[in-house]
């Protein structure tokens, strides 16, 4: 009964895509990513901030610099960071389905497109360039259009300006805040637009299990509950370490320990039992970092937030003088875009 | 006689074990530790420091099952290998017995979580283990009886033949020569097809045939052997997925209970293959290595 024949000469198909590629990492590899790109990006806000010092003479350097190297993120409070936004991604979508803006059926995956753009996104930049709180909604407004439910950007930042209002806030979302990222966020993907999430191997286990387990009804209530399992594995790094469906059975049996089903019996008449022996570790792994994950709390996120003010790369701050210079400085020559010849 | 072992290990038989200890505990004659009937066992090894060491080391091994994966690094492992294999030693020789016995209580009191579930990693393992070998078992068996059936068959297809040959040559008026000559490639090809039927079993039935095809026909056969079926040019450039779909699941999705909601040309089958292959595809592909991980 098995899927993988031993020795296929055909490549699968799954292995084409662009996920299993370009988006397969080790532990150890993503840990020195992760701290490799943090180090480049403290020196580029202390060359930034050098450039500014020579733009505007009123900014003592010095002080400057040192008030940004006390507050320099570590490479873990970046991933804290980053992943308090993951959550955001999550509560922003639920307002968007409760005025029916997105429907239900493209909820999960737009959700999880949206949080592995922002999670890949962050492992080619640094929050110092680009702060997660705007880069948040671009990797959202984006996975909407790839997942189908696309929406205007005029409607699509309305909730978000409603929003702004009830709470008295002074900064109003505009379109051009969205659109002007959208176009690095890509860049960072590489292009690379499709996603795999294990909602859908899920449901395929799901059907699959019928033939072995008789009770449906407990059955149906386990995918259900596989659902939560799979939410929270999207928040980790699950996703850049092992294959969808493998995540996906991982929360099966989470969920199935929760509801008393023994899925064991399913695996060892269903599979060969040397595919079996490779499979149980990775399965042990995904629920150990499963139930292990910890929301990060609004306080944590708030304290990373307030650093990050004083260490922003001001070469990439809209609000910073350096970048009103620049833009200047370009305006001044001559630009012709293809959008503007009609 | 049966000679029996104390857990003081001082060998006793039998019918003194009854004796002394029917009456209920008594000092050991040798160490004067007490002993209870029941303690008494029959050694596996002749020599009883062996027997010692096994004994402990599978105690240890209960409680000491931490595995490589658990430790950052190889030098840590060694560390606590060499641990291990020093409480072993000391426990063999009676070196601070009741210090060590006090250190194995502590570890399995701060380590109860990792023991257990170590232990039911090991059990899981050694029940795929079972599994895989039942497996594996039944695979020969069939491949055996594959071939034994095999082998039936052409021995069934020579007498047959060489029946047929004699019958011809008695009734015919041809040539004997020509006659022999014609029905020994109908006989090789006949037993080529039978090969190529079962060429995952892979048997060696050449000199099988070499009996009979002595110098016949070797060379117009050769290309049949090659062949590779015919060529289909709208053919997949990916492995095809095996999957066996029932005829009917309890699915949830509305869409394909209620034939109007499906969008055109999608049927139930297709969306449930669909769904299931997503299960499937690179289920049991290992953790990035080193070579094949995605940085640049």
């Amino acid at each position: 009964m098995a899927v993988t024949e031993a020795a296929p000469k055909k490549p699968q198909l799954f292995e084409q895509t662009s996920q299993y590629r370009h988006w397969r990492f080790t532990p150890e590899a993503l840990e020195e990513l992760r701290t490799a790109n943090n180090k480049r990006g403290v020196e580029r806000v202390l060359q930034g901030l050098r450039e500014e010092a020579q733009v505007d003479d009123e900014t003592a350097l010095e002080t400057r610099i040192s008030e940004a190297t006390t507050n320099l993120l570590t490479p873990q409070e970046e991933l804290q960071l980053v992943g308090y936004y993951l959550q955001m991604i999550v509560q922003t979508i639920r307002v968007y389905s409760r005025i029916h803006l997105l429907k239900p059926e493209a909820l999960n995956n737009v959700k999880a497109t949206a949080i592995n753009f922002m999670k890949r996104f962050y492992l080619h930049n640094v929050v110092f360039d680009y702060p997660p709180k705007s880069i948040m909604l671009t990797c959202f407004y984006l996975a909407t259009k790839v997942e189908n439910s696309f929406m205007k950007i005029d409607d699509f930042i309305r909730p978000l300006q409603d929003a702004e209002s009830k709470r008295g806030s002074k900064i109003q979302t505009k379109g051009d805040d969205i659109l002007d990222l959208e176009f690095v966020v890509i860049q960072s993907l590489q292009f690379e637009l499709a996603v795999h999430y294990p909602y859908r191997p899920a449901y395929g286990f799901f059907l699959d299990m019928q033939a072995y387990i008789d009770d449906v009804q407990l059955l149906k209530a386990v995918h259900d509950r596989t659902h939560h399992f799979i939410d929270i594995s999207l928040f980790t790094d699950l996703v850049f370490l092992y294959q969808p469906p493998q995540i996906a059975l991982g929360a099966f049996k989470l969920a199935a320990r929760e509801k008393d089903l023994d899925i064991d019996p399913y695996l060892a008449r269903r599979f060969d039992a040397r595919e079996l022996e490779v499979l149980y570790p990775i399965l042990d792994d995904v629920q150990d970092v499963i139930s292990g994950f910890k929301n990060i709390s609004q306080k944590e996120a708030q304290l990373i937030d307030r650093k990050l003010i004083l260490c922003r790369n001001p070469e990439k701050n809209p609000n910073s003088k350096l970048y009103k210079k620049k833009v200047a400085d370009q305006a001044d020559t001559p630009y012709v875009s293809d959008s503007d010849s009609d | 006689m049966k000679l029996l072992v104390s857990p003081c290990y001082h060998r006793m038989c039998e019918e003194c074990v009854g004796n002394r200890f029917n009456a209920g505990p008594a000092p050991c004659p040798e160490c004067h530790r007490i002993l209870r009937k029941n303690d008494f066992y029959q050694p596996i090894f002749e020599d009883l420091t062996v027997e010692n060491e096994v004994r402990i080391r599978q105690r240890m091994s209960m409680i000491y099952n931490k595995r490589e994966d658990d430790f950052k690094s190889p030098k840590e492992y060694n560390a606590y290998l060499e641990m291990v294999e020093d409480h072993i030693i000391r426990l063999l020789y009676d070196v601070d017995t009741n210090e060590i016995d006090h250190l194995i209580e502590r570890y399995k009191r701060e380590n109860q979580a990792s023991i257990s579930k170590n232990r039911t990693k090991q059990q899981r393992e050694e029940k795929l283990q079972r599994i895989i070998s039942d497996q594996e078992s039944i695979k020969r068996q069939q491949q055996r009886e594959e071939y034994l059936k095999q082998l039936e068959e052409e021995k069934r297809e020579k007498e047959q033949a060489k029946n047929s040959l004699i019958n011809e040559l008695a009734t015919s008026d041809k040539d004997a020569k020509e006659i022999v000559k014609n029905k020994m490639v109908q006989l090789k090809k006949s037993s080529l097809s039978n090969r190529s039927a079962s060429r995952k079993v892979q048997l060696d039935i050449e000199s099988l045939l070499g009996t009979i095809d002595d110098g016949f026909g070797d060379d117009d056969m050769e290309e049949d052997e090659v062949d590779t079926g015919p060529f289909d040019p709208a053919e997949s450039p990916y492995e095809a997925m095996k999957i066996e779909l029932r005829d009917k699941y309890d699915d949830p999705n509305p869409a394909f209970r209620q034939g109007t909601l499906a969008a055109a040309g999608v049927t139930r089958e297709m969306h449930q293959r669909y769904t299931i292959e997503g299960a499937m595809a690179g289920l049991f592909v290992p953790p990035a290595t080193e070579e094949q991980d995605a940085r640049q």
